[in-house]
């Protein structure tokens, strides 16, 4: 007790940080043009190493994804799930907790949205069924965040945990509905039947395959920053990720926090899953998240935090993924090349922004 | 006298703030030498430097007259430069006798800590550091700990050891006991250096005293020119009456009433037991105590941080024993925290959002929106009233200097008792860290509350200040209140020898 040494946390805490000449804004976006170019750079070695054509590479990328009414299209689309799901990582990491169950509260949104279609869908019309499905998605991916809330707010589980494992059970019951019981049986895969008419997101660009989700994925995120800036609810979230000692000392009710935020953030993951099943898929399918949980983290690191910063990220990234499947078939480079550069970006960002810290504290 | 330290034109800044302006200090052979100053005066930062934890941007160090590149602690040592540092930094898990050869057996495979017994006990009863080697620190009073730090520096080699603020958490008879032992060092030939901000041990106790202030070196006395009024005008650079004129207590309502308090800690053990006292309308009550006694724990108990395992809680009449955090403040009841960073600071938030911590259930008309507008105007107000230095009130409070955070969470916890009739204020050293002008004012403020009709139950490390400001004082030791004393009978030692756990001869 008495032994327990403070000092380093002391320091840290009085040294100041320069404030001074430019605005904390500015440093921000300076940082992240530093290291949008440094990436640049490393990738461009990369692909140089790999033999392939830089110039072309680069051009390839952003003509694939931003050239054509058709990328636009896709780039759009992949926007929707990446900044839900990075949404949700965001709000949950505001309240001190981190959310790795992304993919699960996905399938879990897409599931009951799914459920839902079949159940009453065919009796239904669109105006009253489409709000529904995407309700559902939302109940259904909050009702698995709850899980890791409540475990974490009764018991002090720690939420990386649950979420992770609840991940593997949400897949497994994908599997399970989309081979057994909705299960479409002319496809042989684990796919299920194709959703009712009443159950599909109009279109935005209707000739090039864009749906709508990305202005549902964009109202919400300004919900969320409206809910984190505006609102008590959002204040107590941000006290309990600062510093939860003093937040239960200043009266907010740690475990009421801690279920809500958890909740709320799979209930963003599971609307994202019911996008993708309502707007994208028409139906359920098993590989419905590429992945999208780990590159949530990625963006919401990315966007440090913040929902502008985040929704920015979230289109870089979806750009760099449209962009990535094209490059193997003009390039030549394989497939997991668009990983490397994300993976390039990610530690270039971090990198700048490890170094302007360590300026900041002089 | 032979000169073993001399800095010179020492200078050193942290981003934009001046600690260190050009800061000269000599200490000579085989004297007390004190080191004074308010907080952020640059006492510990000079001395951190010389002890080679900060490197100075200029200036220059020599030590026996000759140049000394000092740029790490290990340079320091090689000097003989050691240094105690406020917080206690052993291993709480070690023995005393495996803390004091902590880094001395580096290279080696194998601790054998029996060879080095001997000369380490020889050494202890040079200077009168009577203490058990084989005892885990953990289980040490925090005077005893600090004699492992001192004998790890003398066994060291080390001929100028420094102390920063080394009383804070000592009982007066430990600090009695410290002072011998430094005493028999400067008696032997060592340099003694002793950071405070505390008057009274420097005229007990220094041969000498250089006064800093504001990053400045701006005096330095010898024992015969030493007076208590020029070392308060040297050190804050104006008079100011320093007395807090205690107002006579209202007899009457009582607002804190606490019986038979219990509370578990790990494994079990209890932490707080059978805790009964009362704090009547308009009384300041003190809390005295070694640290870890058990104050923490009521402090949390009373906050509702902490869910007692038996006794009641009655404030006002009204139990609140299961009350939740929320209710208890909108009882009335408010609280400083005993450690501002961990127990109270939202370090990434702005100053205006930590200052509604706790109010915000109030200060928004009862709705579900936080209303920055309001949260910043209730901000710049407590910036004003309470000379917070911040940037504004929407800059982090990270940024915010130790005193200037312990100046927001008072302002915090007293815009909490206005917005709902402060019943109760339970404070914990809330004026630590602060330069005396800040203190005054703290301890103004919280005279005032009690003034005004409110208890204040006052928990704090300096018993100076208990004495100063408090109608009553009760006495905690291993979780329970032993003694109970009016102002009148208020004696240092008597106090002091319950906190270090003597029976209390007026108990029935």
């Amino acid at each position: 007790m008495s032994a327990e040494s403070r000092p380093a946390v002391a320091e840290a805490v009085v040294v100041p940080v320069r404030s001074g000449g430019r605005s904390r804004v500015t440093t921000a976006v300076l940082t992240y043009v530093v290291a949008v170019a440094l990436a640049a750079a490393v990738s461009a070695l990369f692909i140089l190493a790999m033999r392939g054509d830089v110039a072309l590479a680069f051009r390839t990328i952003l003509s694939s994804s931003l050239g054509s009414v058709a990328g636009i299209a896709q780039t759009l689309n992949k926007i929707s799930p990446l900044l839900l799901g990075s949404m949700a990582v965001m709000l949950a990491r505001q309240g001190g907790f981190f959310n790795i169950g992304v993919d699960g509260q996905m399938y879990a949104g897409a599931i009951v949205a799914t459920g839902l279609a079949f159940a009453v869908g065919g009796a239904l019309p669109l105006v009253l069924m489409l709000p529904l499905a995407l309700l559902a998605g939302f109940a259904g991916g909050a009702a698995l965040g709850a899980v890791p809330g409540a475990l974490r707010a009764r018991w002090g589980v720690n939420e990386i945990f649950v979420t992770v494992m609840l991940n593997f059970i949400a897949y497994y019951l994908t599997e399970w509905v989309a081979t057994g019981p909705w299960n479409d049986p002319i496809t042989g895969e684990a796919i299920t039947r194709v959703l009712p008419e009443s159950a599909t997101l109009p279109m935005l660009l209707p000739a090039a395959g864009a749906h709508a989700g990305v202005l549902i994925a964009l109202v919400m995120s300004a919900a969320v920053a409206v809910l984190l800036g505006r609102t008590l609810l959002g204040y107590e979230i941000r006290t309990v990720g600062d510093n939860p000692r003093a937040a239960t000392l200043g009266g907010v009710r740690l475990g009421r926090i801690t279920l809500v935020t958890l909740a709320l953030s799979g209930a963003l993951a599971g609307l994202a899953g019911a996008i993708e099943v309502v707007g994208y898929h028409n139906r359920l399918i098993l590989g419905l998240t590429p992945g999208y949980g780990a590159m949530a983290i990625l963006i919401a690191v990315l966007g440090r935090m913040h929902p502008i910063g985040v929704a920015v990220a979230s289109a870089l990234v979806a750009v760099l993924m449209v962009g990535a499947d094209s490059l193997q078939r003009s390039v030549k480079l394989p497939a997991s090349a668009g990983a490397v550069f994300q993976a390039i970006v990610v530690l270039c960002v971090l990198l700048v922004e490890a170094r302007a810290a360590r300026r900041a504290r002089g | 006298m032979a000169e073993r330290v001399h800095m010179s034109g020492i200078g050193k800044r942290f981003g934009e703030t001046v600690a260190l302006a050009g800061v000269d200090f000599t200490a000579a052979r085989g004297e007390i030498h004190g080191l004074l100053g308010e907080n952020g005066a640059g006492k510990t930062t000079l001395m951190n430097v010389l002890s080679g934890l900060y490197r100075a941007d200029r200036g220059q160090i020599a030590i026996d007259g000759v140049a000394a590149a000092i740029s790490a602690p290990s340079d320091a040592l090689r000097h003989g430069i050691g240094m105690v540092h406020q917080h206690v930094e052993l291993i709480p898990t070690f023995s005393a006798l495996e803390n004091v050869l902590l880094g001395r057996e580096g290279g080696r495979l194998w601790l054998r800590p029996e060879r080095h017994r001997e000369d380490i006990e020889a050494l202890a009863a040079r200077f009168g550091l009577a203490l058990d080697l084989d005892v885990e620190v953990r289980r040490l009073a925090v005077g005893v700990q600090q004699k492992v730090e001192i004998l790890r520096s003398l066994y060291r080699g080390v001929g100028i050891l420094i102390l920063d603020e080394p009383t804070t958490m000592l009982t007066p008879q430990e600090v009695d006991t410290l002072f011998g032992t430094l005493r028999a060092m400067a008696d032997q030939g060592l340099t003694v250096v002793f950071i405070t901000h505390k008057i009274r041990e420097i005229l007990a106790n220094c041969d000498r005293v250089t006064v800093m202030r504001g990053g400045l070196q701006v005096a330095t006395l010898a024992r015969a020119e030493m007076d208590e009024g020029r070392l308060i005008e040297l050190m804050i650079g104006e008079r100011l009456q320093s007395s807090s004129p205690i107002a006579q207590a209202s007899s009457g309502d009582v607002v804190l009433d606490v019986r038979d308090l219990a509370v578990q800690g790990e494994r079990g053990r209890p932490v707080l037991a059978d805790c009964t006292f009362r704090v009547g309308a308009g009384e300041v009550v003190g809390v005295a105590g070694v640290a870890g006694n058990g104050q923490r724990e009521l402090a949390d108990a009373l906050a509702g941080a902490l869910r007692p395992a038996g006794g009641r809680i009655l404030l006002g009449g009204r139990d609140v024993t299961a009350a939740s955090v929320r209710t208890r403040i909108a009882a009335g009841l408010v609280v400083i925290p005993e450690d501002r960073i961990a127990d109270g600071l939202l370090p990434g938030l702005s100053v205006a959002e930590n200052l509604v911590l706790g109010l915000h259930p109030f200060a928004f008309g009862g709705g579900l929106s936080f209303d920055r507008g309001r949260a910043r105007a209730l901000a710049r107000e407590a910036i004003a009233e309470y000379a917070i230095r911040a940037r504004s009130e929407d800059a982090m409070a990270v940024e915010l200097s130790g005193g200037n955070i312990q100046k927001v969470l008072v302002a915090r916890a007293m815009a909490q008792a206005r917005a709902v009739g402060g019943r109760l204020l339970v404070a914990t050293n809330p004026t630590r860290g602060l330069d005396v002008r800040a203190t005054e004012f703290v301890r103004r403020r919280c005279l005032a509350f009690a003034e005004a009709g409110g208890g204040v139950l006052l928990f704090s490390e300096d018993l100076d200040e208990l004495r100063q400001l408090c109608h009553r004082i009760v006495v905690m030791f291993r979780g329970a209140i032993v003694a109970d004393f009016r102002r009148e009978r208020f004696d240092p030692y008597a106090i002091g020898r319950l906190m270090a756990g003597a029976a209390n001869p007026a108990a029935p």
